[in-house]
């Protein structure tokens, strides 16, 4: 199987990785580099919860191929805290209770993150449409929505 | 009053939420070990089929693989969690007669190991398993006619189990009433989806244990079963729970278990398994599908005076939970009501489906929807107000409920009735008793239309019917002069729902520190004792219980100068007993919640889209250990439920499921919950309960579906007495009374 060497950034580190023509994103996270903050809900795009930002856009990583990452810069659920300072979100979200079973938030915070990153004051419309392809079973998403407003209020 | 408390009653933050935001929790899928081997599960191709003949020659030479285990393998081959009626892995040649029959497509063939997983997943579809097909049966009412596919030796006609209920005269009954109302409710399959699918690690520990990295809700009965199955004592399995991605009753059956630790313990070498989205939908067991006829009768003033139902679940290949998740339904279908005459037949019967069991609700949202539908029904017959009609006949204090005997001490169902209605904004009490407040108003689309409904449950909290039913915790204070930290160990599973903060909470007012004085140690054999399984809305109740003594006693033990103190208690509470055979007759639970649902919808009469706007759910949790945890149980419960009513439909044709994917089979997503969800959280203290608390993560998923079909019918006038109400089944019903008709 013809391997391809890769050179990426994640969460701000250069790594070079050797992958397959058929590894993807999500495995090389997972597996290469044993990031398993990233989760598989599913492989098949339908969950969101294996959500990465891929050059600050908000992609599902079971649906990308490594190979297709050489060169770009990633960030994962692992990226958002800065020098041991959890992001705001995550700060939020602890306080907001919106996480319960956990497994769909590291998606979830990287979709509301890159929300923020492009708008710092969105409307419950504008939140609910950024979260539509990420499932959470545990919250009914109420404290989701919170969370990610206090967010905003609180800086973004 | 309340019992004075400190850090409970308040919401204070997950003890895991950190872990889970920043991406460290573990769960079973990301835990590896060196020299780790990965394994494929090869489950049936049939629906019922004996297998004469497994070749895994191929397979076995295929590079890459280590080993393939099948029937001849298990040293004990059977499982079952009431009983071991499912083999382990089903092939000729087995420790037991009868091994040889696949009865369902999740069955269970043969386990490949290799050295990855790509390998094992290969090499399994290079196993040739030969069938002889079998007849099959797939529908309930086909199972119990004469003549059909016997599935089990010890279930005659399929027949899992039956319970009467004969309570009063019900000839006498039909003669008092003077408005009768029937109906024929159907509630369809619901799958869990929790978000993480089925995972583990099985590898043989430093002191030689087999043992289990899975997600699982009770790590005891997980690891009852895996000794049983490998004929081991139970001291040398161990099951550790890391963190577990959501369960809501998925997890109380065996999926990859048992097959973990038989491969480990063959091999004497860690093995793995990550099961896929399709393989989790198609692997573990379902909420029953029921069909209930229901015929309820009611004096002119609104009194009910008989009850009369016939209740079929089809519990699919395997006996699972069935007999109790019937038995709550048996209980839960005449509601929480005061009826003198009551007669009920309840059958769980054997199909050649999927099996089905545990999913949050254990059977009360089957029994509420047809319950609560008749109910819905009475009052609209007689012109009463859904309120005032529930008003004049839910149980009190030492009410006879339809089994013969009062509820526990602590009845609050008319204060959560009145309560919930008030606060709802859609009702107020007049001098003539309960009225809706204003009619709903009507959005101005020609093609829309509001509606307001309600309906009410109760559930029990705890195993029921003579189920042995226990919690062990263990407190230790250590310290010197002062108490510098308290241990808790209790093994109650945190499946998300947030009980090792609610353990900690306990603990820190028991013993009287502060919160972050506390550790919680749990989900794991080796350092727990048993306490049971996160299910029947139990575990704050049942873990409160032994906490709040063992924390008691390890406090006197450090005032008398003991270092570490240390106690440990056994809570069991009052004793429950199984149905009498004949007349039903029992006192099936020992505790209750009680809960009340108020729902606006909105509803396209073109298209048959449901939007519902708004659920004000109420409900009398005893004492709110932690209430934006409760908000949190209370909002996720009535998004599943909303899926659950209106949009939640497995198909299963022939036995097989059509739409195992998360693509074809959808659950609500953040655009499919309501405008806005209201908890009233009322804290009426339960005597037996810790610190008063009642369990309460269930209760809000019950009278959701019959309140959203009572709104349903004051935004049509239509009945809808088939759930899902999918767009394409509500606009078929509504075009059969020519509404909508473009």
């Amino acid at each position: 199987m013809a391997a391809h060497q890769i050179t990426f950034t994640i969460n701000g580190g250069q790594e070079t990785a050797l992958v397959t023509s058929h590894t993807t994103l999500l495995s090389l996270i997972r597996e290469q580099l044993g990031l398993t903050g990233t989760k598989n809900g599913c492989a098949t795009g339908e969950c969101g919860a294996c959500t990465v930002l891929l050059n600050g856009e908000p992609v599902n990583a079971c649906m990308v191929l490594a190979v297709e990452v050489d060169g770009a810069e990633i960030v994962t659920v692992e990226g958002l805290a800065q020098d041991g300072q959890l992001d705001v979100l995550q700060q939020m979200f602890v306080e907001h209770t919106g996480t319960q079973c956990g497994f769909c938030t590291p998606g979830v915070l990287i979709m509301a993150r890159a929300l923020l990153d492009r708008n710092p004051n969105p409307s419950d419309d504008e939140i609910k449409d950024a979260l539509r392809g990420n499932l959470c079973r545990c919250t009914g998403y109420v404290r989701i929505i919170e969370a990610v407003k206090a967010a905003a209020k609180a800086g973004g | 009053m309340k019992e004075k408390a400190f850090v409970i009653g308040q919401s204070v933050r997950r003890l895991d939420a950190v872990g889970k935001v920043i991406g460290e929790a573990l769960y079973p899928g990301d835990i590896d070990m060196e020299d780790q081997l990965w394994m494929k599960i090869r489950m049936s191709d049939r629906v019922h089929a004996r297998v004469t003949a497994i070749d895994t020659r191929q397979a076995e030479a295929y590079p890459g693989v280590v080993a393939v285990l099948t029937a001849t393998d298990v040293p004990v081959n059977e499982y079952g969690l009431i009983m071991p009626d499912q083999p382990v892995l089903c092939g000729p040649g087995s420790s037991k007669a009868g091994a040889d029959i696949v009865r369902c497509i999740s069955d269970q063939v043969a386990l490949v190991i290799a050295e990855s997983e790509e390998t094992a997943a290969v090499a399994a579809d290079l196993i040739e398993i030969t069938y002889e097909d079998l007849p099959a049966v797939v529908d309930v009412m086909q199972a119990i006619a004469d003549g059909a596919p016997q599935l089990h030796a010890h279930a005659k006609n399929n027949v899992l189990n039956h319970y009467r209920i004969r309570h009063g005269d019900i000839n006498a009954g039909w003669e008092q009433a003077e408005v009768i109302v029937e109906g024929e409710y159907h509630t369809g399959y619901q799958e869990h989806v929790y978000l993480q699918p089925e995972a583990g690690l099985g590898y043989i520990d430093d002191e030689k244990r087999v043992t289990v990295v899975v997600a699982g809700q009770h790590a005891h009965e997980d690891r009852e079963q895996v000794a049983h199955a490998l004929g081991l004592p139970e001291e040398q399995v161990r099951i550790v729970y890391p963190a577990i991605g959501g369960a809501f009753g998925g997890r109380e059956d065996m999926s990859i278990q048992i097959a973990l630790a038989l491969a480990a313990w063959k091999l004497q070498r860690p093995v793995k398994v990550v099961w896929s989205r399709e393989e989790s939908i198609i692997g573990h067991h379902k909420r029953h599908p029921f069909t209930i006829r229901a015929r309820w009768g009611a004096t002119r003033e609104g009194k009910l005076v008989a009850a009369e139902a016939e209740v079929y679940a089809d519990a699919g290949a395997y006996a699972y939970t069935s007999t109790k998740v019937t038995g709550n339904a048996h209980l839960m279908v005449n509601g929480p009501y005061e009826i003198p005459n009551v007669k009920v037949d309840t059958y769980g019967v054997y199909t050649n489906n999927i099996p089905c069991g545990a999913f949050r609700g254990f059977g009360g949202p089957q029994g509420a929807f047809a319950a609560e539908g008749q109910m819905n029904k009475l009052a609209d017959a007689l012109g009463m107000d859904p309120v005032q009609i529930r008003a004049l006949n839910v149980l009190e204090e030492g009410s006879i409920t339809s089994v013969g005997t009062p509820l526990p001490p602590g009845v609050t169902l008319s204060k959560v009735l009145a309560e919930g209605a008030a606060q709802s904004d859609y009702w107020h009490k007049t001098g003539a008793g309960w009225a809706r407040i204003s009619p709903t108003e009507q959005p101005t689309t020609p093609a829309k239309r509001r509606g307001i409904g309600m309906a009410m449950g109760f559930k029990n909290i705890g195993f029921s019917f003579g189920a042995p039913e226990e919690n062990w915790a263990t407190v230790e204070i250590h310290g010197d002069a002062k108490i510098e930290r308290v241990v808790v160990r209790e093994a109650g599973a945190d499946v998300g729902q947030g009980a090792h903060t609610v353990f900690a909470q306990m603990v820190a007012d028991g013993v009287g520190v502060p919160l972050d004085k506390v550790e919680v140690i749990g989900h794991d054999t080796a350092e727990t004792d048993n306490s049971g399984s996160s299910s029947a809305s139990r575990m704050t109740f049942m873990a409160g219980n032994a906490i709040k003594t063992a924390a008691e006693q390890a406090l006197e033990k450090w005032r008398s100068e003991q270092r570490p103190a240390v106690a440990t208690y056994r809570y069991v509470p009052p004793k429950t007993t199984p149905y009498d055979p004949e007349t039903g007759r029992a006192n099936p639970n020992f505790a209750y919640g009680y809960m009340a649902q108020f729902v606006e919808v909105e509803v396209d009469i073109e298209t048959g889209h449901i939007d519902v706007v708004r659920v004000v759910s109420a409900h009398d949790v005893g004492r709110a250990i932690n209430p934006q945890q409760i908000e949190g149980q209370i909002e996720g419960a009535v998004v599943q439920a909303l899926g659950y009513a209106i949009m939640e439909n497995l198909v299963v044709k022939d036995g097989r499921i059509q739409n195992p994917f998360l693509s074809t089979y959808l659950i609500p997503t953040i655009w499919d919950i309501p405008r806005e969800t209201k908890s009233v959280i009322l804290e009426y203290a339960d005597p037996r309960g810790p610190w008063g608390a009642r369990g309460m993560a269930e209760m809000p998923f019950i009278p959701l579906a019959p309140a959203i079909v009572a709104a349903l019918h004051d935004a049509t006038g239509i009945w809808f007495d088939h759930i899902p109400l999918t767009p394409e089944s509500v606009v078929s019903r509504l075009r059969e009374h020519n509404i909508g008709v473009i």
